[in-house]
């Protein structure tokens, strides 16, 4: 039981910056560029580890614990989520609702930090990101209890199982206005580009880099993986709950699991592809525009849900 | 309508994508994507008329999908851009209320659309989502008909309407008679064009077709 805890943290933190580089690869093709080699984030990663952090005089406690509580804030979501199998063996320590507060506090120290170095940019980003968060929060959670109140709890194994179970029964319409709300959500919360620009750094609509412009060597390090593990884990949050097919359930032999490991692979992969071309194919929106599109996300959320109750007759 | 039983799947999906087109038109603030989506709601609507045929294998029903794909999914598109790119007028779309607001009434009509049309007892759970899509869609339509300025999206907003009107009766009738339909779309093309002079006229006088100019005095 614990070799599988360890396996499943072994493989997020595995996946995570390979993800970040294929995206970028996709991106590079569609702007034909020849763009980073497909494991440059592992280079990255290494290469920043073995840096010394240059850290302010003026920063306080806040500024050294922030990368590391929100790493394993994230870190602690991923054990909630169903990866490659739904046999969640943390599953009883929280629901859904535990994990969107998980990110949420990863995302309150990252802001606080950003404000602790006193910096203008930091508290720009910081009260950005703050601004975001408040209109994805409810999005989020709305588009996810559309699934949860059609199948009937809020466990995230349990619900990934059970849809996986139904097969093509599963496709409702319901379903769909909560994929494509929970998509646009995954848009803000991974700060691609309608929302945020991951690849501009010293701009004055950066958001994510804004916050943490004041960190370096380790510290960056830890942020930057962990930004990559809460992308990869968002991307699985939309593939496991809405096409969990091919995920491994409890009892499942080694076999079943590469291939499980196999097609989470490609699913994931699938999405990030997708969540390039959304990008390269839009343009960065100003911010004040914002609260549209997350309420237009909300919106969706909210009729997936009087869609369930609709049809099931609540 | 219990014949209705192949694609009842595929009904409830295409009703969904019709309420999420019309959400695109209460969310987007420029007229080219609004016609856009009228379109793409007009050509939804040509499905579900279609798949009702297909499955009731009424042959004047195939002649009604046909004519709301060729006339509400091409043609008044066409004359929408026409009228644009005629008069030249500024691609935003000017609101009373502004676009979240305008969502959450939009979200809030749905419900109590929903809630009403449970009052009433239908047989079966498509029907029902039908008709009160259907009656979302009106008020909806009459919504986007107070909250904009512009005087096409007013025009857009009575289509939108209509389309409510048509998602209802095919889905609670099988399709009214194909006079009866056939009477329907001749008025809603002329009363698209004769919007479209209205719209001229207007431009013409005011110089803008911002519906607000119009409580001004004009000697």
């Amino acid at each position: 039981m614990i070799a599988q805890i360890i396996f499943q943290l072994f493989i997020i933190i595995a996946l995570a910056p390979l993800l970040s580089g294929i995206m970028k690869k996709v991106k590079a093709f569609f702007q034909i560029r020849k763009g980073p080699g497909v494991l440059q984030p592992y280079y990255d990663i290494l290469k920043l580890l073995q840096k010394d952090s240059v850290v302010s005089t003026n920063v306080s406690w806040i500024f050294h614990a922030a990368p590391v509580v929100s790493f394993v804030a994230v870190l602690a979501a991923g054990l909630l989520i169903p990866i490659y199998t739904t046999q969640l063996y943390l599953g009883f320590a929280g629901d859904l609702i535990a994990v969107i507060y998980l990110f949420a506090l990863a995302r309150f120290f990252t802001a606080l930090a950003s404000l602790d170095a006193g910096s203008s940019f930091g508290g720009m980003g910081g009260s950005r990101e703050m601004f975001i968060a408040s209109l994805v929060e409810p999005a989020l959670m709305l588009s996810i209890f559309a699934v949860a109140l059609n199948v009937g709890s809020t466990n995230l194994g349990f619900i990934s199982q059970t849809v996986s179970g139904l097969g093509f029964d599963a496709m409702s319409p319901y379903q769909i206005l909560a994929f494509v709300a929970l998509f646009i959500i995954a848009i803000a919360e991974t700060g691609r580009i309608p929302v945020d620009n991951p690849a501009t750094h010293l701009e004055l609509t950066m958001i994510h880099e804004a916050m943490i412009l004041e960190y370096s060597g380790k510290q960056l390090a830890i942020v930057e993986l962990g930004a990559m593990i809460k992308q990869l884990l968002i991307f699985s949050l939309l593939a496991n709950i809405f096409f969990p097919w091919g995920i491994a359930t409890g009892g499942a032999g080694a076999a079943e699991y590469v291939l499980a490991l196999l097609i989470f692979l490609i699913k994931i992969v699938i999405i990030g592809i997708t969540m390039a071309v959304v990008e390269t194919s839009t343009a960065k929106w100003r911010l004040f525009r914002l609260p549209e599109l997350m309420s237009i996300s909300l919106m969706l959320s909210f009729l997936a849900i009087v869609a369930v109750i609709i049809v099931k007759g609540g | 309508m219990a014949e209705v039983v192949f694609g009842s799947k595929i009904m409830q999906l295409l009703i969904a994508f019709i309420l999420v087109s019309t959400f695109m038109i209460l969310g987007s603030t420029r007229l080219y994507s609004c016609v856009r989506a009228f379109g793409i709601q007009s050509f939804l609507l040509a499905c579900v008329a279609g798949i009702v045929a297909y499955s009731t294998g009424k042959y004047d029903i195939y002649i009604v999908a046909l004519l709301t794909l060729i006339i509400k999914s091409a043609v008044i598109p066409y004359i929408f851009i026409y009228i644009i790119r005629e008069i030249k007028v500024k691609k935003e779309i000017e609101l009373y209320v502004n676009i979240s607001p305008s969502l959450i009434i939009g979200g809030t009509l749905v419900v109590i659309s929903y809630y009403l049309i449970r009052s009433i007892s239908i047989i079966s759970e498509l029907s029902s989502l039908a008709l009160s899509a259907s009656m979302s869609l009106v008020s909806i339509g009459l919504f986007i008909m107070i909250s904009r300025k512009k005087a096409l999206m007013q025009m857009l907003g009575i289509l939108i309407m209509e389309n409510g009107l048509f998602l209802g009766a095919i889905s609670l009738t099988n399709g009214m008679p194909l006079l009866v339909e056939l009477g329907i779309f001749f008025d809603v093309l002329i009363g698209v064009l004769i919007m479209g002079i209205l719209i001229f006229r207007i431009n013409k006088t005011f110089e803008s077709i911002d519906t607000d100019l119009l409580k001004n005095l004009i000697g």
